[in-house]
């Protein structure tokens, strides 16, 4: 496939993102519904970090880690703020204002932004904190687990983009008994904060998690859009396997290949069911 | 909300959805006439639909520039604020700030203090790093007892015992090689298409002016 031609597929893909966005948000907006946080992904124990942070007067400590507005990962940081702005207004009747720490200098105002839409007390804004992030972030990391010891969160939200510096993160959260939830658009980042964090949240559910805690239908629209693209890939890919498999098999075999994809759309039937 | 607040929400949101569209086209259709071969001034045509991104990426990398201004101002803030109440740690930062400025401006821009104390704390910590890593892996099955821990865990052993060069662990080897190539390699994938997606779909609400940003 040429440049030219590869072009053209991704006005196209962008351009039928709109119209599901938009086509979403309108038919969603009749039906606005939350989805139940009991059977969210990851966020089972949030209420109980948010009740402790009101009770025991401790901040909340949210992180982008190294997402910033001026990178690749712009994305990111978009997401991780409306999912940030949700979690802060669950958590509006403490005294302490949460923290919100961030690698990347160009994100320092939209953590200040998050705090000002999020946050009605006073405080404010000493609450967004830059920590240089350094060539492999672990000056970032060691500035962290020093301000866990001043602030003494309840609980840590990572949210963002991290690698292996979040290993020391959880770490330390995990010996000073503060709970902790992560995911990370780095693979490096994502298997550590499956392996350590007490909560995670996995690859797209990145960009869907605002949806869970969201009351807004615009929300749950975006993430609909999302899985509908994905089970469009999953559907072509499985289709692709098939079609494949059939040509290497023979054309005896095709009654074979109907009866696997009548099985592999069941499964899909079923995961989706199940969710 | 008054009508003069809804109004700037309003002309926000307009800017960004008008900036967000015109560099948009500008990245996919802008620097390549074979996209409009038809067209007698393709090449310049196609060289004036670039120049929208261009000036774009030049305004986000001078505004990337300044933002450290607002990193650096936003550090000695916080660190203030700690030191009026006596935290010891502040102190020391703030004296370190003061003192690496100093020194890089009277030994005329030498940054051998960052060298000689930057590096080998970085590198002190990616150290600290493989224990607290090792430690977590350990973990792991006390965080997650269910059937995705243990194959964790599993996938880790036998990665780790394949990466050792002993003779007669090749078989584990061969299991390794295989792990790595075909199922964390098919995991990993999934995963980037996953965020793949989510990237478009979160810059689509960005690009319509529909992120809370811009809705005051």
């Amino acid at each position: 496939m040429d440049d030219s031609t590869l072009q053209v597929y991704v006005i196209l893909f962008v351009m039928i993102t709109v119209v599901l966005v938009y086509s979403a948000r309108y038919f969603l907006a009749r039906r606005a519904r939350r989805l139940s946080q009991g059977r969210a992904p990851g966020f089972r124990r949030l209420s109980g970090w948010l009740g402790e942070a009101i009770e025991a007067g401790r901040p909340l400590h949210l992180s982008f880690g190294s997402a910033g507005i001026d990178r690749e990962n712009a994305a990111v940081a978009a997401a991780e703020a409306e999912l940030f702005y949700h979690i802060i207004k669950a958590a509006g009747s403490g005294d302490v204002a949460p923290v919100i720490s961030t690698s990347s200098s160009a994100t320092v105002p939209l953590c200040q932004d998050t705090i000002r839409r999020a946050w009605d007390g006073e405080d404010r804004r000493a609450r967004a904190q830059w920590f240089p992030g350094g060539a492999r972030s672990m000056a970032f990391a060691a500035g962290l687990t020093a301000t866990m010891g001043v602030e003494e969160p309840s609980a840590h939200i990572l949210a963002g983009s991290f690698g292996p510096e979040l290993a020391l993160i959880l770490d330390s959260a995990d010996r000073q008994g503060q709970g902790s939830f992560a995911v990370s658009d780095q693979l490096e980042g994502q298997a550590i904060a499956f392996a350590m964090a007490d909560e995670v949240l996995i690859g797209e559910q990145l960009f869907s998690a605002a949806a869970w805690l969201s009351h807004e239908s615009t929300a749950r629209a975006d993430a609909s859009v999302q899985d509908i693209w994905r089970g469009l890939l999953i559907a072509l890919m499985a289709v692709l396997v098939l079609i494949n498999v059939a040509g290497q098999l023979g054309i005896a075999s095709w009654s074979l290949v109907v009866v696997a994809a009548l099985a592999l759309a069941f499964i899909g039937v079923v995961i989706v069911r199940r969710r | 909300m008054s009508r003069s607040q809804r109004l700037g929400i309003a002309f926000s949101a307009f800017i960004a959805f008008a900036v967000g569209v015109i560099t948009t086209l500008s990245l996919l259709l802008g620097g390549r006439p074979e996209l409009y071969a038809d067209f007698a001034g393709a090449p310049v045509f196609a060289r004036l639909m670039s120049l929208p991104a261009a000036i774009m990426v030049r305004l986000v990398a001078i505004t990337a520039a300044v933002t450290i201004v607002i990193g650096i101002s936003n550090l000695l803030y916080v660190h203030m604020g700690r030191v009026v109440r006596g935290a010891f740690f502040s102190i020391v930062m703030i004296a370190s700030f003061a003192l690496t400025i100093w020194w890089y401006w009277s030994k005329q821009g030498d940054t051998s203090l960052l060298a000689a104390v930057q590096v080998p704390i970085e590198s002190a910590l990616a150290a600290l790093l493989f224990l607290s890593m090792v430690q977590g892996g350990a973990r792991v099955l006390a965080k997650r007892a269910d059937i995705w821990g243990a194959l964790f865990v599993t996938v880790l052993v036998v990665v780790l015992l394949g990466s050792l060069p002993i003779e007669s662990l090749a078989p584990v080897r061969a299991w390794s090689d295989w792990l790595m190539e075909i199922p964390v390699s098919a995991g990993a994938r999934a995963i980037l298409l996953g965020i793949a997606l989510g990237t478009v779909v979160t810059g689509v609400r960005v690009l319509l002016g529909q992120d809370r940003s811009y809705r005051g």
